[in-house]
């Protein structure tokens, strides 16, 4: 009697199993959507997010401009109007509502270059950074301070007091060489240069002509 | 017989494989402070103008500030009913049931710190874990006398015309203002030209 129960609960098994497996595959519906957690964890772009390691001085980039680093590449996130008036050297523009398009993907996901992201300010260029790190992309790094700080120490630097120590005023030194490097020009600057211009005495090549060779050999 | 073991192994291993699957599941942790919004959504709300907002907004009681500077800041002095939250412990256990807490109450909370762009890091990664009703204070905090001063700023605003600036010292030294770009030099290839064989011999 028990054998014949037995034996018709078995006739069914593989069908119960069958379910079974297919009731289990259905739980990965149920999984969250993998495209609203794309990235990075929310810890670790908050520690990211956190560090300073992101920001470049002015100074910096200023020396890789000067020096026409190859590796750097300047991406100005404001709009292009404010793109046209004026921005650094060499740089893109990327407007902020256009950091996700397929144009400026090819920009950021690579890591061949240092991209720096800036805008007047840095809260812009955070924003522009914050989400490309949760996109996990490499080498991007922020200008400190921005346009406004560009203006203050490269383009408009201020001379160090007197009681200040000596690397201040090599650092001035620099910006101020840097300053004139982006075209803005000192009154004692242009006094020394024609002075400069007018000693110099110029130099006389003479060259020498060179006589034909007679010809060689022949009847 | 051979056929009914065969059978027996069959269906041995396929409940085998079910409990791997039961156990899998049940150990299966969900992730903590997961995201709710695509990088996508998140831009959009980034880029509304209207998460940061002045201070003026504190006048409305409702209102939670939620202080993200150092302990040691904090303690100096804070904004009154401030609730301390240091950028870096946003996402503790602790904090994250603040959160949920002003969430679940419909109240907005306004994160501030010593300046704004110290607070849009921990403010933009709490957005997109779906706390969508944080906004962030337009303050530069200071101290004077050991007493905290709160002023307004600006963002984003371009303190000067920086063309307009070149092009003045330009004026001032009474020379053409040269142009921000710099070219790069042309690469010159020099060729060599194949010197003529001076003619040898012949009649």
């Amino acid at each position: 009697m028990i054998n014949r129960n037995l034996v018709k609960a078995l006739r069914y098994r593989y069908v119960l199993l069958a379910v079974g497996l297919i009731l289990l595959a259905g739980g990965l519906v149920l999984l969250p959507k993998q495209e609203k957690h794309k990235g990075i964890t929310s810890a670790e772009l908050l520690s990211n997010a956190i560090s300073p390691e992101r920001y470049m001085s002015t100074d910096e980039i200023a020396h890789k401009i000067v020096n026409q680093d190859p590796s750097i590449l300047l991406i100005d996130v404001r709009d292009s109007l404010n793109y046209q008036k004026y921005s650094l050297p060499n740089a893109l523009n990327i407007p902020l509502p256009k950091l996700l398009d397929d144009n400026s993907m090819t920009f950021l996901n690579q890591d061949q270059y240092e991209v720096v992201f800036f805008s007047n300010d840095n809260f812009d260029a955070d924003k522009a950074w914050i989400i490309s790190n949760r996109l996990g992309f490499k080498n991007i790094h922020v200008l400190k301070g921005g346009l406004n700080s560009w203006f203050k120490t490269i383009i408009n630097p201020t001379m160090p007091e007197e009681n200040m120590p000596a690397n201040a005023f090599e650092q001035y030194r620099f910006r101020k060489a840097a300053s004139m490097y982006f075209g803005v020009v000192y009154p004692e600057s242009v006094i020394q240069q024609s002075t400069e211009q007018k000693k110099v005495p110029k130099k006389v090549i003479t060259v020498k002509k060179k006589k034909k060779s007679t010809p060689e050999g022949g009847c | 017989m051979k056929e009914l073991e065969k059978t027996k192994r069959i269906s041995i291993a396929a409940v085998f494989s079910i409990l791997l699957v039961i156990i899998a599941l049940l150990s299966y942790k969900k992730p903590k402070n997961l995201y709710t919004i695509t990088t996508k959504t998140a831009l959009e709300m980034l880029l509304d103008k209207n998460i940061a907002v002045n201070v003026d907004i504190l006048n409305d009681t409702t209102i939670v500030p939620i202080d993200i500077r150092s302990q040691y800041d904090y303690e100096k002095g804070y904004i009154q009913n401030a609730i301390h939250m240091e950028a870096a412990e946003v996402l503790s256990n602790e904090n994250i049931e603040i959160l949920e807490k002003i969430k679940a109450n419909n109240k907005m909370a306004v994160l501030y710190g010593n300046n704004p762009e110290g607070v849009i890091a921990p403010y933009a990664v709490l957005i997109q874990m779906g706390y969508n009703n944080l906004k962030i204070l337009k303050v530069e905090n200071s101290y004077h006398q050991n007493q905290l001063i709160t002023k307004n700023v600006d963002l984003e605003k371009s303190i000067i015309d920086i063309p307009k600036f070149i092009k003045g010292s330009a004026k001032n030294a009474n020379i053409k203002p040269k142009s921000n770009t710099h070219k790069a030099p042309k690469k010159v290839i020099t060729i060599k030209k194949s010197k003529k064989n001076k003619p040898e011999g012949g009649c």
